[in-house]
């Protein structure tokens, strides 16, 4: 599909071009191939997730951007809407509310905001949901703090 | 820090060392350790590098990603696929005859009704129901109009309001690149259909086109961005019928409700579609609204668009695009 991969060409110098202005997000495409990119993302400030970096996988469909790119976390996180195992991500725009006013950077974006907001009720993660659930905020901040110190953030000497 | 310090020594019972070798998983709730312990265990394994440990990579080939997902897109692509043999994104001219085959067996008052649409109307062109119907409607109205016309006044004055749209996105803070190829697609739809009689493309060509998803979801989104730049711009207008239809700010219908492809439209959208481009829209209405049986009416509204200081409107006494309404659904409809 031309008009896809028009679309990413533009999002890859607009990309260029941004680098600066959001530090918090790092996109950067495969050398051979513009329907695979990777970002890496920065956690959230004042959330267990604060000081991690995470890693998250874009696969691209051909008839973007009429459709959503697939996004998922690389690095394991324990987040009630990111499943444990395979790093899928729960979020509306992802889904049936993606629309082509998105865009890569943008996308990047709301999963940030979904990590500071987590949506307990449309778990994926159901331990991580529950505890939530269950009113146990120090027990789910206290398993997402482990699990970042553990898979996002470089060992310390 | 703190916080999270106190949590995991509040787990751990007694320990207060939370400097960097008291990393040791937290042993959480019993339920949750059976997933946990295992790359726990890996992670205190002296690997100088925990974080390979939990790439997903590699445990997990890409086959396996997100497999639920890709399922699902799969099912709904084979749905669409379904209804796409039975009926197209916009289907041929039948006579109106057919949409009274079609309820012979229905309600007496629709019988009724459909006589009545029957006097002043012709034929009906029919669209699929996946919730673009009113947009792709639109779009193969106009431009059938255009192209028997050939008023290039009307596309001068059409692309007059596009520009200003054009505009309005970017005040709004949309960046050009996610919008500008949809337009671009409609403008040259717009040009290929005015090209004097010779050179024009044929109705065949049209529908020909509006049928190809490339080309018709695209103009599809056009519309779907204008109306979205109109509703937004004009947010305190618009906002109480927002309200009253969703219950939600201006901001979040339009993320939710217009512009994402296949969500259906309502008043508000084509009070802002027709605004915004400045073209007149007739909705007939086959439904049991307003109803004495001894003396049944088809109702319309007229969605005229209001004058404003961006949009530069042509008013004439018959509509330009007219469509039949049934309760989730629109039609083309052809006056006589």
């Amino acid at each position: 599909m031309q008009a896809s991969r028009a679309r990413l060409f533009k999002e890859y110098k607009e990309v260029q071009r941004e680098k600066a202005v959001d530090p918090d997000i790092q996109l950067v495409c495969d050398d051979s191939n513009i329907y695979k990119w990777t970002a890496l993302i920065k956690g959230p400030s004042e959330t267990p997730y604060e000081g991690g970096v995470f890693q998250l996988a874009f696969s691209i469909p051909e008839q973007y951007p009429l459709l959503p790119p697939q996004v998922r976390f690389l690095t394991k996180i324990f987040h009630p809407n990111v499943h444990f195992k395979t790093g899928e991500i729960c979020l509306d725009i992802l889904k049936n509310a993606w629309s082509p006013a998105w865009t890569l950077q943008s996308v990047c974006r709301a999963i940030i905001a979904l990590m500071a907001h987590p949506e307990p009720d449309s778990p994926l993660n159901c331990d991580s949901g529950n505890l939530l659930r269950s009113g146990d905020v120090r027990g789910y901040r206290s398993m997402a703090r482990m699990y970042t110190r553990l898979a996002a953030m470089p060992k310390k000497g | 820090m703190a916080k999270e310090a106190e949590a995991s020594a509040r787990k751990r019972k007694a320990s207060d060392d939370v400097g960097p070798e008291g990393e040791e998983p937290a042993m959480p709730e019993p339920s949750l350790l059976e997933v946990e312990t295992k790359s726990g265990e890996e992670a205190s394994n002296s690997n100088p590098n925990p974080r390979d440990n939990f790439l997903f990579e590699d445990d997990y080939g890409c086959a396996s990603l997100c497999d639920d997902n890709v399922d699902i897109m799969q099912h709904y692509s084979d749905i669409c696929a379904v209804d796409a043999v039975k009926i197209p994104y916009v289907g041929d001219k039948e006579p109106l005859s057919s949409l009274a085959i079609e309820f012979q067996s229905g309600s007496p008052i629709l019988q009724e009704k459909i006589k009545l649409l029957a006097e002043q109307y012709a034929a009906l062109r029919r669209t699929r129901g996946d919730g673009n119907c009113f947009y792709r409607s639109f779009m193969y109205s106009y431009l059938e109009h255009i192209l028997e016309t050939q008023d290039k006044a009307e596309v001068d004055r059409i692309l007059a309001n596009i520009e200003q749209c054009k505009k309005t996105l970017q005040v709004l803070g949309y960046a050009d690149f996610t919008f500008e190829d949809f337009f671009s697609i409609f403008i040259e739809q717009l040009e290929s259909v005015l090209q004097g009689s010779q050179t024009s493309i044929s109705h065949e060509e049209l529908l020909r086109r509006s049928c190809d998803q490339s080309i018709s979801d695209y103009v599809v989104m056009f519309f779907r961005f204008v109306t979205s730049g109109e509703i937004r711009r004009r947010a305190e207008f618009f906002e109480p019928f927002v309200a009253g239809l969703t219950n939600t700010s201006v901001d979040q219908f339009c993320k939710a409700s217009v512009e994402p492809m296949g969500e259906e439209s309502d008043h508000v959208h084509i009070i802002a579609l027709s605004d915004a481009l400045g073209v007149h829209i007739r909705v007939v209405y086959l439904d049991r609204s307003s109803c004495d049986p001894s003396a049944p009416t088809v109702n319309h509204h007229d969605f005229m668009p209001t004058e404003s200081s961006t949009s530069n409107v042509c008013l004439l006494p018959r509509p330009r695009v007219t469509l039949l309404y049934r309760p989730g659904h629109y039609d083309i409809l052809y006056p006589k």
